[in-house]
C-alpha cells in the first residue's frame, strides 16, 4: 500500500532524471568495457595496477555474494559469516556441470540457483533456534570447513581434491548478432577519446572476454532487480521487521521460521550464483579460493559498502576485488619498507578499512555519501 | 558397535591407549584457549574471533624474547603481560564504546582484529614456521610397550588445571574477582552500586588474553608443531566448540569441553571408518551444531532465561 502511494507521488521530473541516470549508468559501464577489454594496467610510480575485464568480472562474483550477505545480514539480521561456503557450493556444481557434463555455463546456473537454495534453507534451520552470536560461531564453522570437504577422497571424482577442478574445457564465445567489432570501431574513430579503446578489429579473445563482461553484467543486474522487488514486497518487509525486533514482528504477524529459511534461502542461492560466475571467470575451482578468510573478506565488503544498501554490495564486491590484488602489485612505495608492502598488506588494509568504518562511519561508505548528499540538500534548500 | 570394542580391545590396544593420550594433550591446550573465550563471554557476552590472534601473537612475542636472550620461563611471563596489556588497550579502544546487547558490530570489529592481527603477525615474523623453545622437558614420563606418556603432555595437562584453579581463586577470593562475577552477572545493577565497569572488563580482557597466550604457547611448545601465523585457524573452531559445548560461562565447563573435543578428534574420528582423518574439524563443526541445537547453554554453563 505504502509503495503504491509513494509511485503516485512521484513527480514525472523525478523519474526523467531516474531514467537518465541509469542509461548513463549502462552506457559508462559499456564504454569501461570496450575501453579496458585489451589494455590492463594503470602505472602509478613504479607500480603497475590491474584493472582488466578480469579483475571487474572478480569483482562483479563477489557483488552477487555481498548482496546475497545484505539480505541475510543486512535485512534479517541474521549475522550468518559463513558465505563462503556457498560460494564454493555454487562454484564446485558450476566447474562439475561444466567439466564432467560439457554443460554450457548459463544452464548450470539452473543447477546451482535451486540446489544453493535448498542447502542455505537446510542449513539454516538450526537459525530458527541459534541466535545472534552463535548462530555467527556456527557459520563461521561451515566456512572453516568447506575446502576440507572438497578435499575429501570420496569426492575426489566430482571435485579434483587439493588440485581444483579445471573448466577449460568451455569457452565463451560472442554470439554473432552482437555488433562488438562495429562498436569498438565507432568508438576508435571518436575525436579525442578515440586513443583509449586500441584500435584495430578485436581478437577473438577480446571479443568472448567482452561478451563474458557484459554476460555478468546482465546476471548481476537481473539479482539486483529481483533483491530490490523482494526487500520491498511483503516478504521483504517481514525480514526488516524481524531484523528491527523480533517479537514484536511475531506479534504482528510474521512467520518467523518461513521468512528467516527464506532469506537463508536467497542469501546462499545469490552465493551460488557469484561462485559460479567466479569459477566461470577463474577457469578452475580449487579449495584454498573459499576458505573462510574469503569469508571474512565478504564481510568486509559488506560493511565497507554500507550494511542494508544494495548499492553497498557493488562498492564491496570492488574493494574485495581491487584492494588486495592492488597492495600485492605495490612493490615500491617511498618512506614505506619493503618488508610491509611484501607480507599479506592487502589483508592488513582490509581489516582496518573493517575497524575504522565500524568505529566512524557505521554505515559504510553508501550511508556516507547519503549523509553527504542530504547536508548539501539542506543548505541547497537554506540559500533559497 | 561390537566391532567398535572389539577394534579397542584387540592388538591395538596401545594404539588405543596412546590415541587418548593424545586426545589428552590436545584437548588441554584448546581448553586454555577456550578459557579465555569463556572469559571475556562472562564478561561481555561477547565472542571474540580474535582470540585465537591475540594469542599466536603473545606466542610469537614469547619466541621474540626468548630469541633475545631471555630465560624461558619469564619469556612466557613477559608475553602474557605484553599480550594482556595490549587486550586491555584494544577493549578501551574498540569494544567499550558499543552496545554489548548488538552484536553485529562487536563481531566486525573482532573479525577486523583478527585480520589485522594476523596480517601484522606474518609481516613481522613472516609466514615460514619456527621452531619454538622447549617449555618442558622433552622425552617421556612412562612407556608402556608402545604407550608413550610425554612429559608435555603431563606438563600441558596440568598447566590448564593450575591456570583454572587461580582463575578460580581470582574469581570467587578477591575483591576484584567478586567485581567481575557481578558485572557478568547483572552490568546495570552492578553499576548501580558503585562497581567501576569499565576497567573490571578491561581487566577481563587482560586476564583472557594472557591465559591464551599461555595456551598459545604450550600449544606451539608440542615437540611436533612449529609456529607460524595461521596456526590459530583451526585451533580457534577447535577452542570455540569446546567452549560451546562446556557453557559459554563456565570456567571447568571450557576444561570439559576441551578435553571432549580433544577426544572426538583423537580417538573417535580414528575409530570410524567412513569419516576421514582430515575431517576432525567437520567434526567438531558438527559437535557445536549439536550442542547449540539441543543446549545452547552447554554442559555446565548458566541457562538463559528470556522473559516473555
Amino acid at each position: 500500500m505504502a509503495s503504491k502511494i509513494k509511485k503516485s507521488n512521484r513527480n514525472e521530473g523525478q523519474l526523467n532524471s531516474r531514467i537518465v541516470m541509469w542509461a548513463c549508468f549502462v552506457l559508462s559501464l559499456l564504454l569501461i568495457a570496450f575501453a579496458y577489454v585489451d589494455v590492463g594496467t594503470i602505472s602509478i610510480g613504479s607500480n603497475n595496477y590491474n584493472l582488466s575485464l578480469i579483475r571487474l568480472n572478480k569483482a562483479i562474483a563477489y557483488t552477487i555474494a555481498i548482496l546475497g550477505l545484505q539480505v541475510v545480514i543486512g535485512y534479517t539480521g541474521q549475522i550468518a559469516l559463513g558465505q563462503s561456503f556457498f560460494f564454493g557450493t555454487g562454484a564446485y556444481i558450476s566447474a562439475w556441470l561444466i567439466a564432467d557434463h560439457s554443460w554450457p555455463f548459463l544452464l548450470t546456473l539452473l543447477i546451482v540457483i535451486p540446489a544453493c537454495f535448498i542447502i542455505g534453507m537446510v542449513l539454516g534451520l538450526p537459525a530458527l533456534r541459534i541466535r545472534g552470536l552463535y548462530l555467527a560461531l556456527l557459520t563461521f564453522g561451515l566456512a572453516a570447513v568447506f575446502p576440507s570437504i572438497v578435499k575429501l577422497d570420496k569426492l575426489y571424482s566430482y571435485t579434483g581434491g587439493a588440485g581444483g577442478k579445471l573448466t577449460s574445457n568451455y569457452k565463451f564465445v560472442a554470439p554473432a548478432w552482437l555488433p562488438f567489432d562495429e562498436v569498438a570501431q565507432a568508438l576508435q574513430k571518436l575525436p579525442l577519446l578515440g586513443g583509449f579503446f586500441g584500435d584495430g578489429p578485436l581478437s577473438n579473445r577480446e571479443e568472448s572476454r567482452l561478451w563474458k563482461f557484459i554476460l555478468f553484467c546482465v546476471i548481476a543486474g537481473i539479482c539486483f532487480w529481483l533483491v530490490y522487488n523482494l526487500i520491498h514486497s511483503r516478504p521483504g518487509r517481514a525480514m526488516r521487521a524481524i531484523r528491527d525486533n523480533e517479537t514484536s514482528a511475531a506479534v504482528s504477524g510474521v512467520n518467523l521460521a518461513i521468512t528467516k529459511t527464506l532469506s537463508f534461502g536467497v542469501a546462499s542461492a545469490l552465493g551460488g550464483i557469484g561462485g559460479a560466475i567466479y569459477v566461470a571467470e577463474v577457469g578452475i575451482a580449487s579449495p584454498d579460493d573459499f576458505s573462510s578468510l574469503v569469508a571474512i573478506y565478504l564481510i568486509v565488503g559488506l560493511v565497507v559498502g554500507g550494511v542494508g544498501t544494495l548499492p553497498g554490495a557493488v562498492i564491496g564486491g570492488l574493494i574485495y576485488a581491487l584492494v588486495p590484488d592492488w597492495a600485492s602489485s605495490t612493490q615500491s612505495i617511498s618512506f614505506v619498507p619493503q618488508r610491509w608492502l611484501q607480507g599479506p598488506t592487502g589483508s592488513l588494509i582490509l581489516g582496518l578499512l573493517l575497524i575504522v568504518l565500524t568505529l566512524f562511519l557505521p554505515g559504510g561508505i553508501v550511508t556516507g555519501w547519503r549523509k553527504l548528499k542530504n547536508r548539501f540538500k539542506i543548505t541547497e534548500a537554506r540559500a533559497q | 558397535m561390537m566391532l567398535f570394542v572389539g577394534r579397542i580391545w584387540g592388538p591395538d590396544m596401545d594404539l588405543f591407549l596412546q590415541r587418548v593420550i593424545d586426545a589428552l594433550t590436545n584437548g588441554s591446550t584448546y581448553a586454555l584457549i577456550a578459557v579465555a573465550m569463556v572469559l571475556i563471554f562472562k564478561a561481555t557476552t561477547l565472542i571474540n574471533f580474535a582470540q585465537g590472534e591475540q594469542a599466536m601473537l603473545g606466542a610469537f612475542a614469547v619466541l621474540q624474547l626468548w630469541n633475545w636472550g631471555l630465560p624461558m620461563w619469564w619469556a612466557v611471563i613477559i608475553g602474557m603481560i605484553f599480550s594482556g596489556i595490549l587486550a586491555a588497550v584494544l577493549e578501551r579502544t574498540f569494544i567499550r564504546k558499543f552496545d554489548p546487547a548488538d552484536h553485529l558490530p562487536l563481531v566486525i570489529i573482532t573479525l577486523g582484529l583478527f585480520l589485522v592481527i594476523n596480517a601484522i603477525a606474518a609481516i613481522t615474523w613472516r609466514f615460514d614456521p619456527q621452531s619454538f623453545p622447549q617449555l618442558f622437558p622433552s622425552g617421556n614420563a612412562f612407556t608402556y610397550n608402545n604407550v608413550r606418556l610425554s612429559w608435555y603432555s603431563i606438563f600441558a595437562f596440568s598447566s590448564c588445571v593450575l591456570v583454572l584453579i587461580v582463575l578460580q581463586t581470582l574469581l570467587t577470593k578477591t575483591k576484584f574477582g567478586l567485581a567481575f562475577r557481578a558485572v557478568s552477572s547483572n552490568l546495570e545493577s552492578s553499576r548501580l552500586s558503585g562497581i567501576n565497569i569499565g576497567p573490571t572488563l578491561q581487566f577481563g580482557w587482560a586476564l583472557a588474553a594472557a591465559a591464551g597466550t599461555l595456551g598459545a604457547s604450550i600449544y606451539a611448545a608440542n615437540p611436533v608443531l612449529q609456529i607460524e601465523p595461521s596456526m590459530m585457524l583451526r585451533a580457534l573452531i577447535f577452542s570455540v566448540t569446546a567452549a560451546a559445548l562446556g557453557g559459554l560461562d563456565s570456567l571447568w565447563g571450557a576444561l570439559i569441553g576441551g578435553l571432549t573435543i580433544g577426544f572426538v578428534q583423537s580417538v573417535v574420528v580414528q575409530y570410524i571408518p567412513f569419516i576421514p582423518n582430515e575431517m576432525s574439524l567437520s567434526a567438531a563443526v558438527v559437535v557445536l551444531l549439536i550442542v547449540l541445537t539441543l543446549r545452547p547453554s552447554g554442559v555446565l554453563g548458566t541457562r538463559a532465561v528470556e522473559r516473555v
